[in-house]
């Protein structure tokens, strides 16, 4: 059984913001990336997820049950780390944590004390005074002091410093060792292919593609680069390589990109020997391209654009 | 010419926080990135930068004037983005637009609305009561108005989503091509990588290393990882006089270093294989600063 659910959920506010028929699920144990800009509908659809509001159409679930009517039971066994975060103003660090073990019913400090130190936060200070690191180190804590079956994770490392983002990708790596479901929105691209077994991306309300990590990790499809020394090295290459198997592009005077499969690899290989290039260079697919692809046309404004 | 000049900078906060030693140059038209955890000194080097604070010893100049003590001038040339922005109480981001740009005494508008424009940035909202992305979005803006030479950003893609950080990382592109200098620091490898001339690492007050990115992108030894069809091609290939980094015999897999030069004969080489697919394993700034890091500790560097 999945352990989140999610069918046709749509929820429209209206001047085409919103969800719309958003479905998946997340089997127990993995780790789902969910990718898309601002106001795509990430949060909105996360928000429906943690039974914060009612949707217009559709279902979700966590466990099998639906998340609004069943809130308060689900959030015994959910983490939910906010993207952006409001702590109640006048408490200290230690006073914050103690209000949430209450609210929690979480009568044992081994965790808390556990993630304390993982994440090295010192809670002694008043939350206000906290600088923005401590105070999502804070929410870390408090997330998962009651060791939640399922991680809900907004933009968990949005501002984190480059050890503290590695941290928090080998604790979440740890959570999945120990069977933990986890969804994971995320801007940053390096952390979703490091955690994710799976990925959807949402355009506009609408999920307009899901697909295996392994789908970019092992892709038979590989892009080489060459460089020439000569101009007219170049262009006998580009009228060597035949266009409807390695679709080869001119970069610019000294660069050819060639694309091919790896059922082609040693017909390849034989076509390319011969020709004097001076560079050699494999271009990874990576998920970061791999995204900005359907928003080609979004990021466009004239600029120099690589 | 080096615009910004930061020689051997030191404040001392006590309990070993703040800076020592600092030193580094930023030349005219360059993209210099900074890099490192927080409480590790990248924005006390930059409020130095800025003159809100003078050092115990060494001098930072920008453009030859000294930071500190004509500070009123340098900043004249400079457009700074603070990384934890507070905002004057106002009741409109369009009203801190204008509060800026008195401040500049501006005349001409059109970089102002051309980032308004690519950021679609809705400016009648309460700068308190914007997003982090938002607010993010209006410090940009207010720092870039003014067509300013040098650009100080102190963590200026916190908060953008990947659309604007491209869009953010292509404005910066056109202003390096119209001659600014660059100073940014930032909490991702990938983008400093991605955007700057060089780099340097900041750890505990100290600058670690300082990269040049084309010899990160471009090295000259290079890592490939070849899969063979089956095992007969995988042990003949062993045999090759190849700098052999790592094996998988359960796989058929090697990992080989090969020289920038020695490229094309191995591609010859391989054409002899039959080969199942090969990538090359790319080299990067984190890893560079990693195999710096390591390389300290191991020889016992003490900062």
């Amino acid at each position: 059984m999945s352990d989140i659910c999610i069918q046709n959920f749509t929820k429209d506010y209206g001047f085409e913001r919103g969800a719309f028929n958003v479905s998946f699920s997340i089997e127990k144990g993995e780790v789902y990336g969910f990718l898309g800009p601002n106001g795509a509908g990430k949060t909105t659809t996360i928000r429906h997820l943690m039974g914060f509001s009612k949707p217009d159409k559709g279902s979700l679930q966590i466990f099998g049950m639906n998340a609004f009517a069943n809130h308060s039971t689900i959030l015994k066994s959910v983490g939910y780390l906010p993207g952006e975060l409001a702590l109640p103003a006048g408490l200290t660090g230690v006073e914050f944590i103690e209000m949430m073990k209450k609210m929690r019913h979480v009568n044992d400090d081994t965790r808390i004390n556990e993630l304390i130190q993982l994440f090295e936060l010192d809670p002694t200070a008043e939350t206000k005074s906290m600088s923005f690191g401590n105070k999502r180190k804070l929410a870390i804590v408090v997330a998962f002091m009651h060791d939640p079956q399922v991680l809900i994770l907004d933009e968990p490392t949005s501002g984190l410093d480059p050890v503290m983002q590695e941290k928090f990708i080998e604790f979440i790596k740890s959570e999945k060792t120990r069977g933990k479901t986890v969804l994971l929105s995320s801007h940053i691209f390096s952390e979703v292919e490091a955690l994710c077994d799976r990925v959807s991306i949402i355009k506009h309300g609408h999920i307009i593609d899901e697909f295996p990590m392994s789908k970019l990790k092992h892709n038979e499809n590989k892009t080489y680069r060459l460089t020439f020394e000569k101009e007219q090295d170049l262009n006998s290459a580009f009228s060597k390589l035949p266009t409807d198997i390695y679709h080869p592009e001119i970069l610019d005077g000294q660069r050819l990109r060639v694309h091919t499969n790896d059922k082609n690899i040693n017909q390849f290989l034989q076509e390319i020997k011969t020709i004097p290039f001076s560079d050699f260079e494999y271009e990874r697919l990576t998920l970061e391209d791999y995204f900005m692809n359907y928003y080609y046309d979004d990021i466009k404004f004239g600029g120099i654009h690589k | 010419m080096n615009d910004i000049e930061v020689r051997r900078v030191t404040k001392d906060y006590g309990y070993k926080r703040g800076i020592f030693d600092i030193e580094f140059v930023v030349k005219q038209g360059e993209i210099f990135g900074f890099i490192g955890t927080n409480g590790s000194g990248k924005s006390t080097t930059i409020r130095h930068m800025m003159g809100f604070s003078k050092p115990d010893h060494g001098t930072i100049s920008i453009r030859n004037l000294d930071a500190t003590t004509q500070a009123t001038d340098t900043k004249k040339w400079i457009g700074y983005v603070p990384g934890e922005i507070a905002f004057p109480e106002l009741e409109s981001g369009e009203a801190f637009i204008e509060s800026q740009a008195d401040f500049w005494r501006l005349k001409n508008f059109e970089l102002t609305n051309r980032l308004i424009e690519i950021f679609q940035i809705d400016l009648r909202a309460n700068p308190k009561k914007m997003s982090k992305g938002m607010k993010q979005k209006t410090a940009i803006i207010a720092g870039f108005m003014n067509d300013s030479d040098i650009l100080i950003l102190d963590e200026p893609t916190t908060g953008l989503d990947p659309l604007m950080r491209v869009k953010f990382l292509q404005v910066l592109e056109e202003e390096k091509a119209k001659g600014k200098t660059i100073f940014i620091s930032s909490h991702l490898f990938e983008e400093l990588e991605h955007l700057c001339d060089r780099v340097a690492l900041i750890r505990d007050g100290h600058i670690v290393s300082i990269a040049n990115i084309n010899e990160i992108k471009h090295p000259q030894e290079r890592e490939f990882k070849i899969e063979f069809m089956n095992a007969d091609n995988y042990q003949r290939f062993l045999e090759e006089p190849f700098h052999f980094d790592r094996i998988r015999p359960d796989q058929n897999q090697v990992f080989i270093s090969v020289d920038r030069l020695d490229i094309h004969q191995f591609i010859v080489k391989l054409s002899t294989y039959d080969v199942k697919f090969f990538i090359e394993i790319k080299y990067n700034l984190e890893r560079f600063f990693k195999d710096t890091f390591n390389y300290q500790e191991r020889v016992g560097i003490e900062l």
